[in-house]
């Protein structure tokens, strides 16, 4: 004999199921209407308001801050996520190079929900998107271009004081490999002398990874994790011999022992 | 002129000596950004390392096609001999 709760059990989770499909749907398109709204009108307004490059920059990224703060409400109100963090205060500090594992599309969505300013390295061809051009522009975001022109742009942020966000992997993790860091982010370190500032993001049960479409969504919502970790200061790797390409060998093999626990705490269950 | 054998162990030398990669990985069929693991930051620092050896600046466009270790020791050879 049945007992009658999983009867009433099967279909309110078909409910739930249906429910976070249509949030995630929502939420995906909140984002990409929201976006092109809001470039529209909310970012050039603050240009027009802004004839000063770095008042610009700055107020461009606290509406970009606060905007991906309200998108991150909606999709926890909705129930589609839910999150925590540890060590939040520790991202407040300016000219650090942020850094950390990328298991989600949304990853990048939180840590800057976290930080009212920090510069971010954008495709390049975002600078072509007839929406978004001009607010990555405004933004003061960094363009991926050649690699030595790269890094010389994002040690500059880093000495004139402001926070820069680097996934050091290049793109999103592929679920069951293990991490592979580019050495870009500790080149960049080096160049800078700044601290590092490690993020570990894990996410249980796993959703929005990279090669899964947006509507494959696991049984419960995904929880996320993030982890401020202790600083690392770029200056302990120099003077290793062999010269800065041993150096950013080891700061990456840092980073990749920081992150380990964290990707491997990811998972589909 | 220094001959196809000499060239490729100097650049051995120099690729232990700036990766800390393992000689024994070195062959000229390696493969300098699969098997090796050196990016193009690496490049950059490895073009440089090679002018003191050969006396002329290495062309980025001359550097593109550069896949192998073998490929490496061609392209010294070639602006060495012209």
């Amino acid at each position: 004999m049945n007992p009658p709760s999983l009867v009433v059990a099967a279909p309110r989770s078909r409910v739930d199921h249906l429910w976070r499909l249509l949030g995630t749907g929502l939420s995906f398109a909140c984002f990409g209407i929201g976006a092109v709204l809001i470039s529209l009108t909310l970012f050039p307004l603050i240009r027009l308001l802004s004839w000063n490059k770095a008042r610009c920059r700055s107020r461009i990224q606290r509406a970009m801050h606060l905007t991906f703060r309200l998108f991150v409400w909606m999709m926890s109100r909705l129930g589609v996520i839910s999150w925590e963090v540890q060590g939040r205060e520790r991202l407040l500090q300016p000219g650090q190079l942020i850094v950390a594992n990328h298991p989600t599309l949304i990853d990048v969505v939180l840590i800057i929900a976290l930080m009212p300013e920090v510069d971010c390295i954008v495709k390049q061809a975002l600078f072509r998107n007839p929406f978004l051009r001009w607010p990555v522009v405004w933004a003061g975001y960094i363009p991926n271009r050649d690699s030595g022109a790269l890094i010389e742009d994002c040690a500059r942020a880093l000495r004139a004081g402001r926070s820069l966000l680097v996934f050091p992997e290049g793109t999103r993790t592929v679920p069951g490999q293990a991490l592979a860091l580019k050495r870009g982010a500790a080149q960049i370190a080096l160049a800078a002398q700044c601290q590092v500032r490690p993020v570990g993001v894990s996410c249980r049960p796993l959703m929005l990874t990279k090669h899964e479409p947006w509507y494959r969504i696991p049984p419960r919502p995904g929880h996320w994790r993030l982890d401020v970790g202790e600083a690392i200061a770029a200056a302990d790797f120099c003077g290793a011999p062999g010269g800065h390409a041993v150096a950013a060998r080891r700061l990456t093999q840092e980073l990749a022992a920081r992150f380990a626990p964290y990707a491997q705490a990811c998972s589909w269950v | 002129m220094p001959s196809e054998q000499e060239i490729f162990e100097h650049l051995k030398g120099v690729l232990v000596e700036l990766f800390e990669i393992d000689a024994a990985k070195i062959t000229p069929q390696a493969h300098l950004y699969q098997d090796l693991d050196i990016d193009s930051i690496d490049a950059i620092d490895l073009m440089l390392k090679l002018k003191d050896y050969t006396g002329t600046k290495m062309q980025p466009e001359e550097f593109k096609n550069v896949r192998t270790v073998g490929d490496v020791v061609d392209a010294v050879r070639n602006l060495v001999s012209s």
